[in-house]
């Protein structure tokens, strides 16, 4: 599938998702953060995880109010898959894209390590790794319950990690098309990464 | 009474800008006349032990060693080792002591800004880093908030930069109480065929052009404060202090690879001590030419500045370039896009000087080897040492700890190239080709104190025999020398018996020195830290390599300790040979797990190798009291591989065999010590 790559200034994990979407057979194609384009370029879009505009404001506060992200909403609103890792993750509930807000981890300190995920739905459990700052998913109580009668909560961690809201590590519009989650499938795809449940993760 | 006056404002300018009697006559043979004003301030940076290394050099030439793989010649960012199958790297290591014990957050981001931008710099993306600290007591005032802040500092800018902590060594000891330790490593991948860059600045016309953050009062005189010993007036040096921002550093390498890929620059050097003034000094001194630089275009943060101040900032994620003037435009496109600034302040002269204006007025013409080549050079006094060959294991306070509350706070991943992160003993880092580079730091300050000859080879002994373990073999060393004044022979002696150890060591494993930073004056009112020759080693594992765990990974496998050493003789020839003897039994595939019993002790060890929940049976306690003792993992069912171990290390104990555990291995009871001590949680 032909996807979209959106980078910001900042972005760090940009080439790692491009590398990912390509070794999966994708056609990975870059979109910079002063562009707009037509949703009819592309197939799909992931948003990559970094510090865009160096997070300095609240994390994807600014991305999220930059001139690509028009036609972001475009290819959202078509149907089309549409995935915000980490920072693309934050950028996209920014964008009142998904559900909810990621705020600083409860410890107060950046997290690295490997989480045990589960989806609530299926039971499928899988392990990835997770680096944040800000991944404490929060969102208000009514939200909250909508977000389960709407089957929106995609991830949850196995064991509590940043003080997340029901333990929350991904969740999806209402639509399905546009996911979002603060683990790295990008990083568990070949066994020396350490784990393979990255691999066929999303498309 | 004229002269008198004359003395006194010479003395004045002496205090000010730290420079001796000596120094001052010296300045005058050279310049056959009285420095002008903003010269001082050149003299000062330039000649500042930290810019011109005048303690150290003499002995520093003991590391030049041509070797087949380094690719640069000395002095330059970093050095480049050339691994073949088309991959290069480049990589050094460098102190920020002193800034990260007056502002701890600071004082250790910029550090690791600085290390950056001499890796990039050289036209490699940078692709891991990793951090050498030494606390004090944790019960030392202001330590535990040192050691959080340094942390977060690391972590703050390591992060958002977008390059990996892989690894890294930290002690404490209260002989750092009055002055930590912090020392970046940074390791950078020439991507494709992009070429190594140049420093010296060629071609007459050429423009000299600024790039990246604008200049403020940040870091005004910082390379001579480093330069100087610690007095109790710290609060008064927190202005001498940069402040970093990781964003703006992120965007300069990108925007730094964009021109170097499309072939628009003729050299490039990044501004770290001293700022410009080193900068443009050295760019004009190491290509033999001069420059014509206009001050008041250089872009400022705060409109008072003066030239003096401008010369002298240290402000962070600023460079200095040179490009033929048709290339001037694509190089500010480019900076454009990653909205940065590039600014056009200069040219490249054909009269060996460097002419420094200011709105239209000269304020100097000055032959930039007078500064960078005629700097001061000091044969301070000192005595050989000898191994004493008198040491023993010294638990200090963090290495009871798992030390996983720090380098949790690291993106260690990112990049996907990291196959062994910061919790194992080496870290593996993907190479394109298949094969790994391998990473560890060096120096054992307990050891350091105890036997300064024998510690200053573990230096590179230790990291290197826990890279044989997972099968890789040093290629190239960069060394962080951390030393008290160099005025007193008894540091200096230790210096001197360091620099010969570390050079003796790199001949004998066949990996050289190719590049370092010396850091000397880590004292505080009279009390020198124990010398501290910090190193990182840097070993290749190859692509058909055997997987070898530092763990234990199926049960029923035989467990024995092996020495590569005799107890209390240290012999660095025979340990190699027996580190030798160990790479080749990793190599064919004879052992399945192997792990360096560090000073934490055997049973530690034993302990972590518990990760997979598989433990060992242990029937004899084996302690072999060698100073590099490693457990080895190997099958039981092939009666030869035991014979042919037995036969390869005259010390060989037999420890247990490795068996299921009853319950998962549980990993909290290590942090808990480690919270606890330093109030974390």
């Amino acid at each position: 599938m032909k996807i979209g790559v959106v980078r910001f200034p900042g972005t760090n994990c940009d080439r790692d998702v491009f590398k990912w979407l390509e070794d999966q057979g994708h056609k990975p194609q870059w979109l910079w953060h002063e562009d707009l384009f037509s949703a009819n370029e592309v197939e799909g879009l992931a948003v990559p995880g970094g510090f865009s505009f160096g997070d300095y404001l609240r994390s994807g506060a600014v991305a999220a109010r930059s001139r690509v992200m028009q036609s972001v909403k475009e290819v959202a609103d078509s149907g089309k898959p549409v995935i915000g890792i980490c920072n693309g993750f934050q950028i996209l509930c920014e964008a009142g894209l998904l559900p909810g807000a990621l705020i600083p981890n409860e410890s107060g300190l950046f997290i690295d390590d490997w989480a045990e995920l589960e989806n609530p739905s299926t039971k499928i459990s899988i392990k990835l790794p997770v680096a944040h700052g800000d991944g404490r998913f929060f969102i208000h109580e009514d939200e909250r319950k909508k977000l389960w009668d709407n089957n929106q909560v995609w991830w949850q961690y196995k064991n509590s990690l940043n003080g997340s809201i029901d333990k929350i590590a991904g969740v999806t519009n209402k639509a399905g098309n546009v996911k979002g989650l603060m683990p790295h499938p990008e990083r568990a795809y070949r066994d020396w990464m350490g784990g393979v449940d990255g691999w066929k993760f999303w498309i | 009474m004229e002269i008198l006056d004359l003395t006194a404002e010479v003395q004045a300018k002496l205090k000010k800008y730290r420079l001796r009697e000596s120094e001052y006559e010296l300045m005058k043979s050279l310049l056959k006349r009285d420095p002008r004003s903003i010269e001082w301030a050149l003299f000062s940076a330039l000649w500042s032990e930290h810019c011109s290394y005048k303690s150290s050099k003499v002995h520093l030439k003991k590391f030049a060693w041509k070797h087949p793989r380094v690719l640069t010649s000395e002095g330059e960012n970093a050095g480049v080792v050339d691994l073949g199958e088309g991959e290069r790297i480049a990589f050094k290591m460098e102190s920020h002591n002193h800034p990260s014990f007056i502002e701890p957050f600071h004082g250790a981001a910029t550090g690791v800004g600085g290390i950056l931008r001499d890796i990039f710099t050289m036209g490699a993306r940078p692709i891991a880093l990793s951090d050498y600290l030494c606390f004090g007591a944790p019960e030392a005032p202001r330590m535990k908030m040192l050691m959080k802040q340094v942390v977060k500092g690391i972590s703050y800018y390591g992060n958002c930069v977008g390059v990996p902590t892989v690894s890294g060594a930290t002690y404490s000891m209260p002989e750092y109480n009055q002055n930590i330790l912090v020392n970046a490593f940074a390791l950078g991948l020439f991507e494709g065929d992009r070429k190594v860059t140049v420093s010296g600045a060629q071609g007459v016309g050429n423009y000299v052009v600024y790039v990246g953050a604008k200049t403020g009062s940040d870091g005004v005189h910082g390379a001579s404060m480093a330069s100087e010993a610690f007095s109790e007036d710290m609060e008064s040096k927190r202005p001498t202090v940069q402040i970093g921002d990781p964003f703006f550093e992120k965007l300069l390498i990108e925007a730094c690879l964009e021109i170097l890929d499309q072939k628009l620059v003729v050299a490039m050097q990044d501004m770290g001590a001293a700022g410009l003034t080193s900068s443009s000094f050295e760019m004009a001194s190491k290509g033999q030419v001069g420059l014509k630089l206009h001050l008041d275009r250089v872009p400022l943060r705060d409109s008072r500045l003066g030239p003096e101040e401008i010369l002298l900032s240290e402000s962070q994620e600023r460079m200095l370039l040179i490009c033929e003037p048709s290339k001037l435009n694509a190089i500010q496109e480019i900076f454009h896009k990653w909205g940065l600034e590039s600014t056009h302040i200069g040219e490249v002269v054909k009269s060996r000087e460097v002419e420094l204006l200011w709105n239209g007025e000269v304020l100097t013409k000055i032959d930039p080897d007078l500064l960078v080549e005629n700097a001061p050079m000091y044969q301070r006094p000192y005595s050989a040492l000898k191994i004493k060959n008198n040491y023993k294991y010294q638990d200090q306070t963090l290495a009871k700890d798992s030390k996983k509350w720090i380098y949790r706070q690291y993106d260690q991943r990112v990049g996907l190239r990291t196959v062994q992160e910061a919790g194992h003993p080496v870290a593996l880092v993907r190479l394109d080709s298949g094969r790994m580079i391998s990473i560890a730091l060096g120096c054992r300050p307990w050891l350091m104190k105890q036997d300064p000859v024998v510690g200053a080879y573990d230096t590179i002994f230790e990291p290197a025999i826990k890279m044989v373990c997972a099968g890789a073999w040093p290629v190239a060393i960069t060394d962080c020398l951390n030393f008290g004044n160099p005025e007193k022979p008894e540091i200096m002696s230790e210096f001197v018996a360091s620099v010969e150890a570390i050079a003796h060591s790199a001949k004998l494993w066949d990996a050289p020195v190719i590049s370092g930073n010396v850091s000397f004056y880590n004292e505080t009112e009279g009390r020198s830290i124990p010398s501290t020759p910090a190193t990182g080693v840097v070993g290749l594992k190859q692509k058909n390599s055997p997987l070898v765990k530092d763990y234990f990974t199926a049960e029923n496998l035989n467990v024995a300790l092996i020495g590569l050493d005799e107890p209390q003789n240290f012999n660095p020839e025979e340990t190699l040979k027996s580190a030798k003897s160990l790479f080749e039994l990793i190599e064919k595939g004879s052992a399945f797990g192997a792990r360096l019993v560090t000073e934490k002790g055997l049973n530690h060890s034993l302990e972590l190798m518990k990760q997979a929940n598989f433990e060992c049976n242990i029937i004899s306690s084996g302690d072999l009291n060698c100073l590099y003792q490693v457990i080895v993992v190997y099958d039981p069912k092939d009666p030869k591989i035991e014979t042919e171990i037995k036969s390869a290390f005259k010390n060989f104990a037999i420890l247990g065999k490795t068996q299921k555990m009853k319950s998962n291995f549980d990993f909290s009871p290590l942090t808990i010590q480690f919270a606890k001590t330093w109030g974390v949680s």
